[in-house]
């Protein structure tokens, strides 16, 4: 199809193969050690270690159990509430921010005047800190001083128990979050609109098609691949949610907000049980797996049809 | 002629209604743009406004909600001069300025090392090393904490300064970024040093790395502005308050038994936050691309 870029390829392994079977292992050595150390290494560990039980005193290893930990976790609600909350979690943020982002790129495509003020907004959100956002909507949540009780209470409206309210507390945490991270896809999708030839839009528009139908024939088709990244970014962000679950609630109330993330880091830290949080962080990444998986499914039945 | 006139002259009659709608379009458009900015921009301008405020006056200044709840009219630098004397928080800083150069300096050496080899040199088991590198990109360091504080500590390294960033030393997302920017570097640049003689570590240094400054830029700008943020991680690696970051210490702040200090937490998120705020939209064309390429925050 691009019978320019079919040459230049082969030159290009070509200008490679002169060297060096010392350089190039060499030059990735840094990185694959560090890869292996401190990825590969406590991946295989953990995988291990959820088929093991540990001395509760000096955290040695006191033989294997097989699936032992698996049992005692899913026999424990806290981890299927976990379990549970992590999909929940995960439904949230991608049905919250996906939309959004999808629509405010498409205002920000117009390049009209306040593009620019949305636009760094949004940046900054995004470059601020999770623990520090966090720390501040926290604040913001307060039952008693916080601001948004005192708009409610201002406009005649029952307060409500943002952080502590059994079925608020995680929707205020999503949508803290949504807050903070709605500026990636939105930038992902920005950069996918800009790259659509304006031509195509003014052809359909000399058809007479209308906006709605240009949004959906066109826009939408040519922002594919955009789309699908940012599924799977905020697929990631949404799963290992946790600074602001730590700091807004600990997990509370009563286990309302705690996905597996923070259920293996209380496990592992707070419990000393390396057995149950090793098995209970395997459970987070095959969640990871299958969701990603599930999507990619979806997303390519769409391409065929 | 005429008819097209005349063509001309009924369009224009529909054109006016068409064009009063997409004023009226336009119009509610820029207001939403405001809107939307000033909801980003609010919990943050918040937290500086509340940080020239007493810690008194941000606990009752909610109720009833007024001007003054969100100007500060009896303005005071309390909890700046509190934070800096008393909490001793540029040390903090200090802190997170060196887990932050140190994740930079390890990152910039690693990416543009292995970036270069796996864009432009061949060696055996290149694509499979690649492919295992990429497939961390979905192992979030939440999951693999507890065995990676084990590993530290066999090292000998829990609560030291490079402990904060040595375990990100290898970053998928930063190699990928600057294997892409090597792979767009013409080929023939390099062909015609390695005619002249040069070698390849040579054509390295002297020809690849100078045309990648960019991407360079957005790899410092976006493993700086990770690192500044950084806060798990240290929570749990530091056990030393001297060496604590500063993420950590404000976090520390809100749980201070039976002594509110609002005002200093508001006063430590603004000074943490806001100059990388500025950072991250004045240098925007550097962190949006690295945001875009890579998806990393």
């Amino acid at each position: 199809m691009r019978p320019t870029t079919a040459p230049a390829r082969k030159k290009r392994q070509w200008t490679g193969q002169n060297s060096n079977m010392i350089l190039g292992p060499a030059m990735i050595l840094p990185a694959v050690v560090a890869l292996a150390l401190f990825q590969y290494l406590p991946l295989i560990t953990a995988v291990l270690n959820s088929l093991q039980s540990f001395s509760p005193f000096d955290q040695s290893s006191t033989g294997w159990v097989g699936l032992g930990n698996y049992f005692e976790i899913f026999a424990d609600p806290a981890f299927r509430y976990a379990l549970l909350n992590t999909f929940l979690y995960i439904v949230l943020m991608l049905v919250m921010t996906i939309p959004l982002a999808l629509a405010l790129a498409v205002l920000l495509d117009r390049r009209l005047p306040g593009t620019t003020w949305a636009r760094n907004a949004a940046i900054g959100a995004l470059a601020a800190s999770e623990a520090v956002t966090a720390l501040i909507w926290n604040q913001m949540y307060e039952p008693s001083s916080g601001l948004f009780n005192a708009i409610l209470h201002a406009v005649s409206l029952p307060t409500q128990p943002f952080l502590t309210g059994d079925s608020q507390a995680l929707v205020s945490i999503v949508v803290m979050t949504v807050w903070k991270d709605v500026g990636l896809p939105l930038l992902i999708f920005l950069a996918g609109l800009q790259a659509i030839p304006r031509e195509l839009h003014e052809a359909a528009q000399l058809d007479g098609a209308n906006d709605w139908q240009i949004f959906r024939k066109i826009t939408l088709p040519q922002l594919r691949p955009s789309l699908v990244v940012a599924l799977f970014i905020m697929t990631i962000t949404a799963t290992r949610m946790f600074t602001p679950i730590l700091i807004m609630t600990q997990g509370g109330p009563q286990g309302a907000t705690t996905n597996l993330a923070l259920y293996s880091y209380l496990q592992g830290f707070e419990f000393q049980s390396q057995g149950t949080a090793s098995a209970s962080v395997v459970c987070m990444l095959a969640v990871l797996g299958i969701v990603t998986l599930v999507q990619s499914y979806v997303l390519r039945e769409k391409q065929e049809k | 002629m005429t008819a097209s006139s005349l063509t001309l002259q009924a369009e224009e009659g529909v054109d006016r209604t068409a064009r009063r709608a997409a004023f009226l379009h336009r119009g509610a458009s820029i207001l939403l743009l405001a809107v939307v900015g000033a909801v980003f921009a609010f919990p943050i301008l918040w937290a500086a406004m509340s940080s020239l405020k007493s810690t008194d006056d941000i606990i009752t200044g909610t109720y009833p909600l007024s001007w003054s709840s969100f100007v500060p009219l009896k303005a005071t630098l309390e909890n700046y001069v509190y934070l800096f004397s008393e909490l001793n928080f540029q040390r903090n800083l200090l802190n997170t300025l060196i887990a932050a150069c140190g994740q930079v300096s390890v990152a910039v050496i690693t990416s543009s090392l292995a970036g270069y080899a796996f864009a432009r040199l061949n060696f055996p088991f290149r694509d499979v090393v690649f492919g295992l590198l990429l497939l961390t990109a979905f192992v979030p360091v939440e999951a693999i904490i507890v065995p990676l504080y084990r590993i530290m500590h066999w090292f000998g390294l829990v609560s030291t300064y490079p402990a904060l960033f040595l375990p990100f030393a290898c970053n998928p997302f930063g190699i990928f970024l600057m294997r892409q920017a090597f792979r767009d570097i013409p080929v023939e640049m390099e062909e015609a040093a390695r005619l002249d003689g040069a070698s390849p570590l040579r054509i390295f240094f002297s020809i690849a790395l100078p045309n990648v400054r960019p991407t360079l830029a957005t790899l410092v700008l976006i493993q700086f502005i990770w690192s500044w943020n950084a806060y798990l991680w240290p929570l749990v690696i530091m056990q030393d308050p001297n060496k604590q970051i500063a993420q950590v210490a404000i976090a520390n702040l809100k749980s201070i038994p039976n002594s509110p200090m609002d005002g200093p937490l508001f006063a430590a998120a603004t000074a943490v936050t806001i100059p990388l705020v500025i950072l991250s939209i004045v240098l925007q064309r550097y962190y949006v691309r690295g945001l875009v390429t890579s998806g990393m925050k």
